[in-house]
C-alpha cells in the first residue's frame, strides 16, 4: 500500500452526474435488490448523499422467491438465488413510494427498477410507476438469472428491442429508461445495441453472472434454486471488461450513458468504472459489508480526480488509454 | 421514516458498524472459541437483549475499507498497490453472524462477547485472532428473547452452537428475579464448550445439578446430554427435559417459558414437547445470511401468517399448516414456536 501521507489534496472536483438529462448530484448509486426499498440502511448511513437510490425489483404481483437456501458465499464474492421476492406492485405504491418521495425530497434521484414475465407485464409496471411524480427513472431488469425463463428478454436482441420500444412508448416522456444488461450472453454489444435502438436512455451493467456452486459431500447444489448469481470482487475485472466493451462500440458514439456496476467495493474499483466509460456507478453486494461504502467511496473519488487534474468526474469518463 | 419492519418486540434501532479490539480470545473446547470485543471508538454500543446477534467481520477490517478511508498518496509512475487479497487467498467475504453470549459495560467502555465453533474460512480466521488486533461488526441486530408478563420460571435448552446466547440469557433472567434451569445437548464431550465446576460433573442420570460454571453463576441448575454419553446422560437433550417438565405441576407449567436455541431437529423436538405440555416456547432460528440487516431477502423462514394483521399465506406445509416467509435477521431471529412451520 502506498501509504505516505502527504498534504491531504483540497477536493474542489464537480461529483455531478448527467444522465441523459437527469442530473445526479454525485455518482454513486445502489444496487438493485442490495439495500431494499427505501431507507433500510437509513440508520447506518446518510442516504441523502447517494446519487441515486435504485429499488429492489418490483414485479406486477407479489413474489415469495426461492426457497432457503438462496445464498452461498464463494471465494471473493456471492451466488444469490433471491428469486425476485417482492411485495409486488400493489404494496410498492402504497407503502414504499411515500417513502421514496421523502427520499426524493433530501436530494438523491429515485429509480425503480421494474422486473416482469412478458412484455405485458413489464408494460403495465413500468406505466403505473413511471405515471408517480416521485420516480425520476425506470430500470428495466431484463436479466434476473434466478427465475424460470427469466434470461430470455435480457439474451435475445430482437425480443428485448421490441420489449424496451413497448416500454418506453408506454411511459411518461420524462421519466428515464434504464436498460440492466445481463453479462450470459455471448456478444453483449449486440443486446446493448438492441436496447439503445428500442429506446433506452441509459445502460446500466452488469446484473449477475449464471454460476453454480457444489456441495462435494452431499453431492449437491447449494442453492435450493441450482443456480444462482455471481456477485462481488469476484466478478468485477469482467464487469470492467463489458463495460469497456460497451462504452467503445455502443454507448459512445450513441450518446448513452452507462452505469457501471459489479464487484464495486473501494474508490480503486469506482476509479477503474469510469475509466472504462461508466458514467456512474452502483454499489451492491458490498453493501451488505459495508453500507456506507458507497459514501466512503465518493470521499476516495474526489481526491482521486483532483490528482487526476479533473476538474469534473465527467471529464474521466472513458478516458482509458489503450496503446494503438 | 423508517422502513423497518416494525421490531416484534421494542428494540430500538440503532444499529451500527462497530469497531473493537480482541480482549480475549479462548478456547474453550475442541472447536469452540470464546471471543470478548471491547468496543472502540467514539460511539456508545447501543443496549442488548439476549436473542440478539452482530454480523462480525471475518476478515481483516482494513481489507474492505483502507482503500475508500485513506487519502490518495498514488503519484504517476508509481505501480498502484494490489487490493486484491480476497482473490489470493481463502478469506470471508461477507460477514458472518453470531449471538451475542454476554454483554459488559465497565470503566473502559463496553464488551460484547460470542462463541463461535471453527466450521470454515470465517470461524477459522477469527480462531487464530491475538488480543488487541482489530474487527469490526455490525449490531445489534435482530429480535430479543421476551419475558412473558406474569411468568417467573425458565427452562433454556441450548445445543451445539445454539448454546452461547443461552448463557446471555440466564444472566438477564437472573438479573430480572427468574428462575432458570438449562439443559445442555452435545454431541460429544469435546465438543462442549462449557466451562465445568471443579469437583463436579454433570450427572449420568440426568439429574440436575449445579457443575456447568455458566448457570450455576447465577444458580441455575444445568442437565447435559451427550449422543454419544461422553459426558453427562448419553441421549437427547430432551431426554434430560421430559423427565424435568413431568414432574411439573399445571400450575408450575402456566408459570413457564422455555427458550431454545441450536439445530433445527432438536428445536423441533423441544417444540413438540413444550406443545404437548402447554408451556409455551421461544425459538432462536437460523438460516443463512448475507447482510443481516434485512435487504437482501435471503434469511427466510417459514412462520405461520398473522391473518389478524392481514397477512396472507405464501405456501402451505405437507402438515397443511399456511406459512409465509419471514427473515429471521429483522423478524427474528427469535419466534414464537406456534408458529414456526417447520420442514
Ligand atoms: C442468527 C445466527 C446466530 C448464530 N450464532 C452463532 C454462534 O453464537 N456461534 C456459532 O459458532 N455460530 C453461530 N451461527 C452460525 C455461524 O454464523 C456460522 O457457523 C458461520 O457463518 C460459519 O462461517 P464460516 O466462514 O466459518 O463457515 P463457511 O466457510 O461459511 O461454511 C462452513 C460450513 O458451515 C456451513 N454453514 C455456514 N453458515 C451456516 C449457518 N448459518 N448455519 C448452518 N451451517 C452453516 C456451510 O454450509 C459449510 O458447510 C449463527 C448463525 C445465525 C444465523
Ligand atoms: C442478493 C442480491 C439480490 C439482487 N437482486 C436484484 C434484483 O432484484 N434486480 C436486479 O436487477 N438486480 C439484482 N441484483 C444484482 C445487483 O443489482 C448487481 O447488478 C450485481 O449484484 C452486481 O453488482 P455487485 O457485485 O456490486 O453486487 C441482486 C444482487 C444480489 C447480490
Ligand atoms: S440476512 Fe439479508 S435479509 Fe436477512
Amino acid at each position: 500500500m502506498a501509504t505516505s501521507t502527504p498534504t491531504p489534496p483540497t477536493p474542489t472536483v464537480d461529483l455531478s452526474v448527467d444522465l441523459a438529462g437527469l442530473r445526479l448530484a454525485g455518482p454513486m448509486m445502489t444496487a438493485s435488490g442490495t439495500c431494499g426499498y427505501a431507507w433500510e440502511y437509513g440508520d447506518f448511513v446518510d442516504l441523502t448523499k447517494l446519487g441515486a437510490f435504485v429499488t429492489k425489483s418490483i414485479t406486477l404481483h407479489p413474489r415469495k422467491g426461492n426457497e432457503a437456501y438462496r445464498i452461498v458465499e464463494t471465494r471473493g464474492g456471492m451466488l444469490n438465488a433471491i428469486g425476485l421476492a417482492n411485495v409486488g406492485l400493489e404494496v410498492f405504491l402504497k407503502e414504499k413510494l411515500p417513502q421514496l418521495a421523502d427520499m426524493r425530497s433530501k436530494g438523491p434521484r429515485i429509480i425503480v427498477n421494474v422486473a416482469g414475465h412478458s412484455v405485458e407485464d413489464y408494460v403495465v409496471t413500468t406505466q403505473r410507476i413511471a405515471d408517480e411524480k416521485a420516480i425520476d427513472a425506470i430500470e428495466l431488469n431484463v436479466s434476473c438469472p434466478n427465475v424460470k425463463d427469466g434470461l430470455t428478454f435480457g439474451t435475445d436482441p430482437l425480443l428485448l428491442r421490441q420489449l424496451i420500444k413497448e416500454v418506453r412508448a408506454s411511459m411518461r416522456r420524462d421519466c428515464k429508461l434504464i436498460v440492466k444488461l445481463s453479462p450470459n450472453v455471448g456478444d453483449i454489444t449486440l443486446t446493448a445495441r438492441a436496447a439503445v435502438e428500442g429506446g433506452a436512455d441509459v445502460l446500466s451493467m452488469i446484473n449477475t453472472y449464471t454460476a453454480m456452486a457444489i456441495d462435494i459431500h452431499k453431492r449437491k447444489p447449494r442453492l435450493a434454486n441450482t443456480t444462482g448469481g455471481l456477485s462481488g470482487p469476484a466478478v468485477r475485472p469482467l464487469a470492467v471488461y463489458l463495460v469497456n466493451r460497451v462504452y467503445r462500440a455502443v454507448a459512445r458514439d450513441a450518446n448513452v450513458p452507462i452505469i457501471g456496476m459489479g464487484g464495486i467495493q473501494t474508490w480503486q474499483d469506482a476509479a477503474e468504472f469510469l475509466l472504462a466509460g461508466a458514467s456512474a456507478l452502483a454499489v451492491g453486494t458490498a453493501l451488505f459489508v459495508d453500507p456506507a461504502t458507497p459514501i466512503k467511496i465518493m470521499d476516495g473519488l474526489s481526491s482521486y480526480l483532483a490528482q487526476q487534474k479533473c476538474a469534473s468526474l465527467r471529464e474521466i469518463v472513458g478516458t482509458l488509454k489503450i496503446d494503438p | 421514516m423508517n422502513a423497518l419492519p416494525s421490531p416484534v418486540h421494542d428494540v430500538t434501532p440503532t444499529r451500527d458498524l462497530f469497531e473493537a479490539r480482541v480482549e480475549v480470545n479462548r478456547r474453550m473446547c475442541r472447536d469452540h472459541y470464546l471471543l470478548r470485543l471491547r468496543i472502540t471508538g467514539p460511539r456508545d454500543f447501543p443496549t442488548t437483549q439476549p436473542g440478539q446477534f452482530i454480523q462480525l467481520g471475518c476478515a481483516n477490517p482494513d481489507r474492505a475499507s483502507r482503500d475508500t478511508r485513506e487519502e490518495v498518496t498514488w503519484q504517476p509512475g508509481e505501480v498502484p498497490a494490489l487490493h486484491q487479497d480476497e482473490l489470493c487467498h481463502p478469506s470471508a467475504f461477507l460477514r458472518r453472524p453470531f449471538s451475542l453470549s454476554g454483554r459488559g459495560d465497565d470503566v473502559l467502555g463496553t464488551w460484547v462477547e460470542v462463541i463461535h465453533r471453527v466450521v470454515g474460512v470465517g470461524t477459522d480466521w477469527l480462531s487464530k485472532l491475538r488480543v488487541g488486533d482489530a474487527v469490526d461488526f455490525v449490531g445489534p441486530l435482530g429480535n430479543t428473547f421476551t419475558r412473558t408478563p406474569g411468568k417467573n420460571n425458565a427452562l433454556l435448552v441450548g445445543g451445539g452452537v445454539g448454546l452461547p446466547p443461552m448463557f446471555y440469557l440466564a444472566e438477564a433472567l437472573d438479573a430480572a428475579g427468574w428462575k432458570a434451569m438449562a439443559f445442555v445437548g452435545a454431541t460429544t464431550s469435546e465438543l462442549l464448550a462449557v466451562s465445568i465446576e471443579e469437583g463436579l460433573v454433570p450427572e449420568s442420570d440426568g439429574r440436575p445439578n449445579r457443575s456447568i460454571v455458566q448457570f450455576a453463576s447465577y444458580s441455575d441448575p444445568s442437565v447435559v446430554t451427550s449422543d454419544d454419553g461422553t459426558i453427562g446422560m448419553k441421549g437427547r437433550v430432551t431426554d434430560g427435559l421430559l423427565p424435568v417438565i413431568e414432574k411439573m405441576s399445571g400450575a408450575e407449567r402456566s408459570k413457564t417459558v422455555i427458550y431454545t436455541c441450536g439445530p433445527e431437529p432438536m428445536m423441533h423436538a423441544v417444540t413438540k414437547l413444550a406443545e404437548r405440555f402447554g408451556i409455551e416456547c421461544q425459538v432462536c432460528l437460523e438460516q443463512a445470511m448475507a447482510c443481516g440487516m434485512g435487504t437482501c431477502q435471503s434469511c427466510i423462514v417459514k412462520i405461520e401468517p398473522d391473518t389478524a394483521r392481514g397477512e396472507v399465506a405464501q405456501g402451505r406445509s405437507v402438515e397443511g399448516r399456511d406459512w409465509r416467509y419471514k427473515l429471521a435477521c429483522t423478524d427474528g431471529p427469535v419466534f414464537d414456536s406456534r408458529r414456526v412451520v417447520w420442514g
